[in-house]
């Protein structure tokens, strides 16, 4: 992508705010998609922090785990205290309930940095739509009224 | 060899140039990703107790490795993927130059081939 441009809306004639309006609407989607992947990783983090939490107290308890999608196996739980998370590159690292909850909920925190950021960038990007649409509004009805 | 032939050769080759740029270019921000993650994994087992067993994924299978082999594995990965940082940015560095090269060799043999055509119009 080129350097910031400072040129005049008005300068530009319609064809050329057709263009930027274009580049506009796809970097727009782009920043909009980077945002929801965002927020979905963000709501797997939560979920998981929830499992964690179920599973506390549940040392014994009786459960059944799926061998595939329509096949379950009776068993007991024989270490609620502890997890294994996946930490990233492959490796998965065993933790006690509350050291995962803080690993998932540092995790959350490193997200909402990156989300707010993302977001400031969504707003001012809409600004400059705004403002581009205005101007070829402007335009239309100038060249409307000389024809 | 024609001025033109000479100017379709250099648009090729300036193309071509263009084309390894965006691969190095591409190739860079693929290792960047593998960095960070890779730097996230250093710092969760810089924090590890002897308690905190360490599994590799393999297949589908979890396997226990040994924690300090995990962190020397971690670590060598890190230094292999900066030294491919550092030739890549070279590379795009090299390609770089080239480009600005071919770029005027191609404005020159540009130039050449309109005065060689305005010549043959007006004699």
């Amino acid at each position: 992508m080129s350097g910031p441009q400072q040129v005049n809306l008005t300068d530009l004639d319609l064809a050329q705010l057709a263009d930027v309006r274009k580049q506009l609407d796809e970097e727009l989607t782009h920043l909009t998609s980077s945002f929801q992947q965002l927020k979905a990783v963000q709501a797997k983090f939560r979920n998981c922090i929830e499992c964690v939490r179920e599973l506390k107290g549940g040392q014994s308890k009786p459960v059944l785990v799926p061998l595939t999608n329509s096949l379950y196996v009776p068993g007991k739980i024989t270490d609620a205290e502890s997890v294994i998370v996946d930490v990233g590159t492959g490796y998965y690292v065993k933790k006690t309930l509350p050291q995962a909850t803080a690993h998932y909920n540092a995790k959350i925190t490193y997200l909402n940095t990156n989300i707010s950021a993302l977001e400031e960038a969504i707003a001012k990007k809409q600004e400059n739509m705004g403002s581009l649409i205005n101007v070829m509004q402007a335009k239309v009805q100038e060249a409307g009224a000389k024809a | 060899m024609s001025l033109q032939t000479k100017l379709q050769n250099v648009t090729q080759e300036f193309q071509k140039l263009q084309a390894d740029m965006a691969k190095a270019v591409e190739a860079r921000e693929r290792l960047g990703t593998q960095l960070s993650e890779n730097e996230l994994v250093k710092t969760e087992f810089e924090k590890l107790e002897p308690l905190n067993d360490v599994y590799k994924l393999i297949g589908p299978v979890l396997v226990k490795q040994d924690q300090a082999e995990a962190k020397t594995n971690v670590n060598t990965r890190l230094d292999f993927i900066k030294g491919e940082i550092k030739r890549v940015e070279a590379q795009i560095k090299d390609i770089e130059t080239k480009s600005e090269l071919k770029k005027a060799e191609y404005i020159a043999a540009q130039t050449a081939f309109e005065q060689q055509q305005s010549q043959q119009v007006s004699p």
